[in-house]
């Protein structure tokens, strides 16, 4: 007898959902009222002229400018480099942290976190201090010998660039340390029992195993740069405009609204590509983990 | 005890239901140093004077939220500051109230200055500084002198705006004064602005968005030739910055003062624009930041003193070289000059 015959339990089945569904009304009723209506109040402005009236003109207007495809290419080229280097700097971290003993590690971990709790305005602000031409960096450089002119470290790509690796470090770390912590040590002793060296332990063992978190983290990263604007916008010096600056410029300078919105929803729909391409990803990894434990 | 507790949260009650009946004003500006002057010098003695009581809104971006409180129906400020070219554009869009000036004296704005829908109290000059740290006694002194960077090498910081700059990217050019609009209000005089721009780019270490942040690359040294409004500059000399500055060539703009459309309390407004903005006032905002009166009593009767006129824009001896914005070249081709300027940056 299974237990969707069991009038009995399939009923109390039913309740149970019932009453998580209403749990969840609450939250649901919130991200209905400040995610859905506002791309819906957006969708529409979009549709509209500065008088107000429908028209389509907008999306010409904004998709025939070479602007909107620069600054789409600078977003792209934010989050591709930053991504690079949470991948570079994030999976050695991770596999450092997974490797200590706990304690040693809750305790790099909250060092890792720390950066986390603080504004993300002041961290900016405090990249400034550090980067700039008589800042503490330039200064030691140039104090030591090592380069006779300061390094142009800000106020360009660099710069952004920097500070946006620094923000998402630690949230590329978090989903990776995760994959990583969950291996199987013995699977580990095993593979180095049978000869494997380290190299070859971290390329068949740890990085197969751990790469759903490596995705996950990947996604985490892109999704979030894509908006970013505050670090851009400080440490850019006005020569890095990613869509969020060509948003607010659109807005302050042009006061246009419609075009804006157009912006917006181009944003939106470069995340929506992202998110199901990193989705698709994470399933093709999840299904070559399975077959690599049936082989 | 509990008695107590009732009879003063009674009290408390009463008090909180019938306040000392006040008319409240509310007022934009821009904030920061420019912001608290105004508050110093020019509403809070004039709030005082009427009996009025004043909140204050800071925003750096005033015709954007303007357009925003009156396009969506929901006007929470009485007075709105602006840059003329924005007051100008705001009324072109009908965010604005018409000025009364049967309230306002209309004598105290110069004919050319006149506007019906926002009210130009101070002015304030686009200027060249530089590092003395760098040029010692040397600086350049043209804006052709600006653009040569074999002669005066060196970090260039330029405001992200085509406001202001294309006027002196044709000066830079050799443009005069008087020919600077006639010559933009060609589709080549506009090229040639934009054209001269790009070719100083490659120099230009910083594009900077606000006031405070060019102050801030002048007193960092992290420029050493900015493009700045006068204020600024005399406020970084003045805290003993290594900077000087020059009025040669500025172009001078002025600020003004607008009730957006609707606005909650438009007669107390007018009311408050015009007592904020009495001659003694608008000349006491020289004791905090150098943005001099446009109303020509403001320089009578020795209510500025005599040293201080020398870094406001608007005084005799600086404005010879000078270009006045035009408010209405702006609110035509703003849109088209913003569009040329984004694209040279995106280049």
């Amino acid at each position: 007898m299974t237990i969707a015959a069991d009038p009995a339990l399939a009923a109390d089945a039913r309740s149970e959902r019932r009453f998580f569904l209403a749990l969840s009304l609450p939250a649901l009723l919130i991200v209905g009222l400040a995610a859905i209506l506002p791309i819906l109040w957006i969708i529409r402005q979009s549709f509209l002229t500065t008088g107000g009236e429908y028209t389509v003109g907008n999306y010409e207007k904004v998709l025939s400018s070479g602007l909107t495809w620069s600054a789409l290419i600078t977003t792209v080229d934010l989050s591709l480099g930053t991504l690079a280097f949470c991948i570079l700097l994030g999976t050695p971290l991770a596999l450092a942290l997974a490797s200590v003993r706990p304690r040693v590690a809750n305790l790099l971990m909250a060092f890792v976190m720390l950066p986390l709790w603080t504004s993300i305005l002041v961290r900016t602000y405090g990249w400034l201090v550090l980067l700039r031409r008589d800042g503490l960096i330039n200064a030691a450089l140039t104090g030591s010998g090592l380069t006779a002119e300061p390094l142009p470290l800000v106020y360009n790509f660099t710069g952004t660039l920097i500070g946006m690796v620094h923000y998402m470090l630690p949230l590329f770390l978090l989903p990776v340390y995760a994959a990583m912590r969950d291996i199987d040590a013995n699977l580990v002793r095993a593979s180095a029992s049978m000869g494997a060296t380290l190299g070859q332990v971290i390329r068949t063992v740890i990085l197969p195993l751990s790469a759903g978190g490596i995705v996950s983290g990947s996604m985490i990263v892109f999704i979030y740069t894509i908006g970013f604007f505050i670090t851009p916008a400080v440490l850019g010096g006005g020569k890095v405009n990613p869509l969020s600056i060509r948003i607010e410029r659109t807005l302050s300078t042009f006061q246009d609204w419609g075009s804006a919105s157009v912006l917006g929803i181009l944003l939106l729909v470069l995340m929506a590509l992202v998110g199901v391409m990193f989705l698709v990803a994470r399933r093709l990894v999840a299904r070559n983990k399975v077959g690599a434990a049936h082989a | 005890m509990s008695r107590l507790l009732r009879i003063s949260l009674a009290a408390i009650a009463v008090s909180a239901a019938v306040p000392v009946y006040a008319q409240s004003v509310t007022i934009t500006t821009a904030g920061g140093d420019y912001g608290n002057a105004m508050k110093e010098a020019m509403w809070a003695p004039a709030a005082k004077e009427l009996g009025y009581d004043v909140r204050e809104e800071t925003q750096s971006d005033g015709l954007a939220a303007l357009k925003m409180q009156v396009t969506a129906g929901a006007v929470t400020t009485d007075i709105i500051h602006l840059g003329s070219p924005e007051g100008a554009q705001a009324a072109a869009q009908s965010l604005l109230e018409p000025l009364d000036y049967k309230i306002i004296d209309p004598k105290s704005v110069p004919a050319g200055a006149k506007s019906d829908y926002c009210y130009p109290f101070d002015s304030y000059g686009t200027v060249m500084s530089w590092s003395t740290k760098t040029y010692g006694e040397n600086p350049p002194k043209t804006w052709a002198e600006f653009w040569d960077v074999a002669k005066f090498p060196g970090r260039r910081a330029l405001r992200a705006n085509a406001q202001d700059l294309i006027e002196i990217a044709l000066l830079s050019d050799g443009v005069a004064p008087a020919d600077v609009y006639p010559t933009l209000s060609t589709p080549e005089g506009l090229a040639r602005a934009i054209k001269r721009l790009e070719a100083i780019k490659p120099n230009v270490s910083v594009w900077w968005t606000s006031g405070a942040q060019s102050a801030q690359l002048l007193k960092d040294g992290e420029a050493d030739l900015v493009v700045t409004w006068n204020g600024r500059a005399q406020t970084v000399k003045a805290d003993g910055g290594s900077v000087d500055y020059t009025f040669k060539g500025s172009v001078i703009g002025t600020d003004c003062l607008g009730v957006p459309k609707g606005a909650p309390n438009k007669e107390a407004a007018m009311k408050l624009i015009a007592a904020m903005t009495q001659p003694a006032r608008v000349a006491k905002l020289t004791d905090f930041i150098a943005y001099g009166p446009v109303n020509p009593a403001g320089y009578e009767g020795g209510l500025i003193p005599e040293d201080r006129l020398k870094t406001l824009a608007t005084a005799p001896e600086n404005a010879g070289t000078s270009v006045f914005s035009n408010a209405d070249w702006w609110v035509k081709n703003g849109e088209a000059a913003q569009k040329a300027f984004d694209e040279m940056m995106s280049r």
